[in-house]
């Protein structure tokens, strides 16, 4: 029987999918009894979303370089 | 376990796809780009910046790595023609990138450190849990429930730029390709030249990081 430690170790698996069809039915099995370990793999989801929605910073140097790039391949033509 | 060979194989078969149905976006990105369209090349800047110096910082470190990302810009200038589509755009841009940081390394391969460099909030270790494996401090539920909650709070932004800025350069990459940049693990460690199980060890111990972090804010309201 998985374990909450055992849970939160294979968590990162569970969530990218990397686990086998055995220990997937383990998780499933232990989330669905456990609340502590529904609440944990909840968080850490939401975890992901905020690093996915963390605003990324905003450089005027990109375009910078962008048009560099752009007239460096006007250049070779 | 799959090791990074096997996963090779899966993206080649990926690869194989992409022929098939080349993304949208690459498409009507290419003709514009060959043909010098500074806005074109903008938008190929802004998407694709980030994803290409996390890429390098893995590999030669912060201090090389806005060169390296240079050097890979110029080498896709240079290749744009020879670009057959067989792969995304993104993928592309990303082996050009890994190539080029590699080169700068010269065979001088940093070993891959699976140590963990303390983060400011710590993880979610043993002292969480009694001898039989159960929660003895249980995750509490949070006040926030949403992402954009969580990130209105300015105080809670900056706490999680200082443990991001904790991780280990590897780590940090590994943790921006996947969650920030969407990269498959398979193709994180094609990229990266880690193994599929380092790359989910560092993955699994940054997601730790922030998921103390965030916790950590929720229950004290503070950095």
């Amino acid at each position: 029987m998985l374990s909450c430690k055992g849970l939160v170790a294979h968590s990162s698996d569970y969530i990218d999918g990397q686990l086998g069809v055995r220990q997937r039915w383990s998780m499933r099995m232990h989330l669905a009894m456990c609340v502590n370990c529904r609440r944990f793999i909840k968080q850490m989801r939401l975890s992901q979303a905020v690093l996915r929605q963390l605003p990324r910073g905003q450089h005027a140097e990109l375009d910078e370089i962008a048009d560099k790039l752009a007239e460096l391949r006007r250049q070779q033509r | 376990m799959l090791r990074c060979k096997q996963a090779r194989l899966l993206s080649v078969r990926a690869g194989l796809e992409a022929i098939v149905t080349m993304p949208v976006n690459d498409a009507e990105l290419l003709p514009r780009l060959r043909a010098g369209e500074q806005k074109a090349y903008r938008e190929l800047v802004a998407t694709y910046q980030g994803a290409m110096r996390a890429v390098a910082f893995a590999i030669v470190g912060s201090r090389n790595a806005d060169e390296v990302v240079q050097d890979a810009w110029l080498a896709v200038v240079r290749s744009l023609d020879g670009f057959q589509a067989r792969s995304s755009l993104k993928t592309w841009l990303l082996t050009i990138t890994a190539n080029t940081a590699k080169t700068r390394l010269k065979g001088n391969r940093r070993e891959v450190l699976l140590d963990d460099i303390p983060s400011p909030h710590g993880s979610v270790g043993d002292e969480r849990f009694r001898a039989d494996g159960h929660w003895f401090l249980a995750p509490h539920a949070w006040h926030h429930d949403s992402p954009e909650a969580l990130l209105s709070e300015d105080e809670l932004r900056e706490c999680l730029e200082k443990t991001l800025a904790s991780l280990s350069e590897l780590q940090s990459s590994v943790l921006q390709l996947r969650e920030r940049e969407g990269l498959a693990l398979e193709e994180i460690c094609n990229l990266l030249q880690v193994s599929l199980s380092n790359v989910r060890v560092l993955l699994h111990r940054a997601r730790l990081k922030v998921f103390a972090t965030l916790e950590h804010f929720e229950e004290t309201g503070q950095c």
